[in-house]
């Protein structure tokens, strides 16, 4: 069985997908791409059980056949080949590859594309479109606040909330949580899941960059994310997620209004000057005024920055790990930000300074306990 | 520059304390330790030693060679004030002082012999605190610790020593090779074994057999057998962990009596870490059986300093290690891990309540010691408890009272 292929196209497309397949593996065939040839097409599989992936590329062949072929191998020779059409060959019997370039061959040992792990398919599923942008957009704000806690699977992903009057993303640490919510974009049915991390990494990688309509399909157990010829299909994490809306306080007295890059800069400087484990940070807020300090006992390292803010309420003194709030920073975008505060022990809502329409962003972050 | 360090400690420094308490108790021989069963000697007198009693030995036994001892429980708290009016004269007269126990010191003089000489300011220090404390004091003056603790060790009782530079070697060549710091029963043993008894032996011996024999351990051995010590005198050791065991009178399997002392001691450390302003990332548990044999386990847990994680991560911890049927004679806990911090509030598993709740118990335990409060569960468990606060650069204190 042979077919023709262009090296830089597969590898493009390719390199979509190995994300995929981590480095070790339980069963040696998840480190390869399964390639199903069918009428001048091939579409290519990767997975690691949990999350799979799959493209097409045009390809020149007569015939058909499958086949598993390891992929690093075929990634590193793609990777220093030039453009130029690859002539693929291998034996349904022995799983023998022969590669020929314009150049040489290069014979490798592939699987038996029996063994690769069965692909879900969208069975029962319910289907809504969402715009890339604002899959990409979600993605982007909620991610780095979802928690690696194996004890807590519910928060290792983030929570997709479709509703009819709009849909809501969470994730959360438990000492951080971000709620990022869109009512410009609905969804026939109610329903809701948990999309693990991995998955929305590797789904964000490979958005394309127009904006485009994903198909997302979803049943009990599986997501599925179609756009182009590229297709994502997760596990769902099965837990249920935890009551976010009861945690949020509403009744914060106190409104900080800071510029964003300031407060970023200043962070970042002086979390230099913290403890490397724990970064705190303390916040004193009075007046228009407000000192970010730190330091670190066992190197004697000390820090204090003053920033000027608009201020509304009671002088206040609260610490927080400061490398949560330059996360959030970093993911805000507009030029100022507000924190709504209550009390040193209660969270910190984190919202920018003005939103787009349709579109509605609330960051919280819980405080450390200062001992007085 | 040659250095000059400075060793100093205090000769049988609970049982000097106890005498300056009570006159009475004057060269007669003291037996200072815990008085139960289970009690070892913390100290004696160099009247009991005549006897062959040792610090360290079971009380039992002490009282068998000495049945003349007199025995006293012993107080902690009076030592360490004692130790700390000490250690308040010689921070005032030298430049850099480590605490290195209770009773014992190094100070680096290095640089102050160009005025009056190392030996005479060492001599008048030792004077000035027998003036001023009452206690006898033994010292040793050479250029590095390990040489000065030794010399320490001959000058004593009540004396003092001083190893002229470049006399290292032979000073130490006559001794036995128990008197090098690090060497204990095992080793001595082997040296023995070996036909090894006098310092002089190590000293000629070549650095790869000791090496051979003992590993790693065996090259800093023959380092300070010839006098070799290139470790500075440390002002203040931060503490790497905080931990607390308990022996008890009576081996037991009362499994309600031991989660109750874990819980009490999880509480009670848990409140140390939050007054040093630490968190721990690690939690150890030890149980040793009544057949002495002895075993750990530990768990790795996200910083914290909370109450409500660290108690029932040390009950867990119990549970599955204590999985023999055979009577419990000691259960420890250990935090290590230590780091500078607060603890980072849950959002979903903190309550405000509870959290005013912790701070307000903290609060009563500043003002009122930290026994003033505890749980319910904990009530009665009075050795549980360590008088001063453990991250102050101080080394721990060892329990007059302690068990074996």
């Amino acid at each position: 069985m042979r077919f023709v292929v262009s090296t830089t196209q597969l590898l493009k497309k390719l390199q979509l997908i190995s994300g995929v397949i981590s480095s070790n593996t339980v069963l040696p065939i998840l480190e390869d791409f399964l390639f199903d040839i069918q009428d001048g097409k091939i579409k290519v599989f990767a997975t690691d059980l949990e999350t799979s992936m799959s493209t097409e590329i045009d390809a020149e062949s007569k015939e058909t056949g499958r086949i598993a072929i390891p992929a690093k191998i075929l990634l590193d020779t793609l990777k220093t080949l030039p453009e130029q059409p690859l002539t693929f060959a291998f034996d349904e019997k022995t799983f023998g590859i022969e590669i020929s370039s314009s150049t040489g061959k290069y014979k490798l040992a592939g699987e038996n594309p029996e063994d690769f792990p069965k692909i879900p398919t969208t069975e029962d599923a319910t289907e809504v479109e969402i715009p890339s942008e604002v899959l990409g957009r979600a993605i982007g704000q909620t991610l780095f606040a979802v928690s690696n806690d194996e004890l807590r699977p519910a928060m290792t992903g983030v929570l997709f909330q479709l509703q009819p009057d709009g849909m809501t993303f969470v994730s959360t640490d438990a000492s951080k949580l971000v709620k990022y919510k869109r009512t410009d974009v609905v969804a026939q049915e109610a329903a809701s899941f948990i999309v693990p991390k991995k998955a929305l990494q590797l789904l964000k990688g490979s958005l394309p960059t127009e904006n485009t309509q994903v198909q997302v399909s979803y049943n009990s157990s599986n997501a599925f994310f179609s756009f182009a010829e590229t297709q994502l299909i997760c596990r769902l994490v099965d837990a249920k997620y935890p009551d976010y809306n009861a945690v949020i306080p509403v009744d914060n007295d106190n409104l900080l209004t800071v510029g964003r890059m300031d407060f970023l800069n200043t962070l970042k400087r002086v979390s230099i000057f913290s403890n490397k484990t724990t970064y705190q940070c303390v916040l004193n807020i009075a007046g228009t005024e407000l000192k970010v300090s730190s330091q670190d006992l066992d190197f004697s390292n000390e820090a204090f920055e003053r920033l000027n803010c608009t201020y509304d309420g009671d002088d206040l003194e609260i610490a927080f790990n400061a490398r949560f709030l330059i996360e959030m920073l970093g993911v805000l975008e507009t030029e100022e930000i507000k924190i709504e505060l209550s009390s040193p022990t209660r969270a910190g809502i984190l919202v920018p300074g003005d939103t787009e329409d349709g579109e509605q962003l609330l960051m919280l972050v819980m405080p450390v306990m200062l001992n007085h | 520059m040659k250095q000059s360090i400075l060793h100093m400690d205090l000769d049988t420094f609970y049982v000097s304390v106890e005498r300056l308490l009570d006159s009475r108790l004057e060269k007669k021989p003291i037996l200072l330790g815990g008085t139960s069963d289970r009690g070892v000697v913390a100290s004696c007198s160099y009247e009991a030693r005549k006897f062959g009693v040792h610090s360290g030995m079971p009380m039992r036994q002490a009282q068998q060679l000495c049945p003349e001892g007199i025995v006293i429980r012993g107080n902690t708290s009076n030592y360490t004030k004692y130790s700390k009016l000490v250690t308040d004269i010689l921070k005032e007269h030298v430049p850099i002082l480590e605490k290195s126990s209770i009773d014992e010191f190094y100070a680096d003089l290095s640089g102050m012999d160009k005025f009056f000489g190392c030996y005479q300011y060492a001599s008048e220090l030792r004077s000035t605190i027998i003036k001023e404390t009452g206690l006898p004091i033994s010292f040793g003056l050479s250029i590095n610790k390990t040489v000065s603790k030794v010399a320490t060790g001959e000058a004593k009782p009540n004396n003092q020593i001083k190893i002229d530079l470049g006399q290292e070697k032979l000073f130490l060549a006559p001794l036995s090779v128990k008197k090098i710091p690090m060497v204990g029963d095992k080793m001595f043993q082997t040296l023995c074994n070996m036909g090894v008894k006098q310092i002089r032996t190590v000293q000629a011996m070549p650095l790869e057999m000791m090496e051979d024999v003992f590993g790693k351990n065996g090259k800093t051995v023959w380092k300070k057998a010839n006098g070799i010590d290139h470790s500075p005198v440390i002002p203040f050791s931060e503490r790497k962990s905080i931990s607390t065991e308990r022996t008890f009178d009576k081996d037991t399997i009362d499994i309600q009596k031991l989660e109750a002392l874990i819980t009490s001691m999880a509480e009670n450390l848990a409140f140390q870490l939050r007054r040093g302003t630490k968190l721990t990332a690690c939690v150890t548990i030890k149980i040793r059986y009544s057949n002495f044999n002895t075993y750990t386990k530990q768990v790795k847990i996200p910083y914290t300093s909370a109450d409500h994680i660290l108690i029932p991560a040390a009950l867990n911890l119990f549970r599955q290690l204590n999985d023999k049927r055979l009577l419990i004679r000691l259960v420890g806990l250990r935090f290590s891990n230590l780091v500078h911090g607060n603890y980072q509030i849950n959002l979903f598993d903190d309550a405000q309540e509870q959290l005013a709740l912790y701070q307000a118990m903290d609060k009563i335990r500043e003002r009122h010691g930290e026994r003033s409060i505890v749980r319910a569960i904990g009530m009665g468990r009075s050795s549980i408890g360590r008088f001063t606060n453990p991250f102050n650069g101080d080394p721990p204190i060892v329990l007059a009272k302690r068990r074996q």
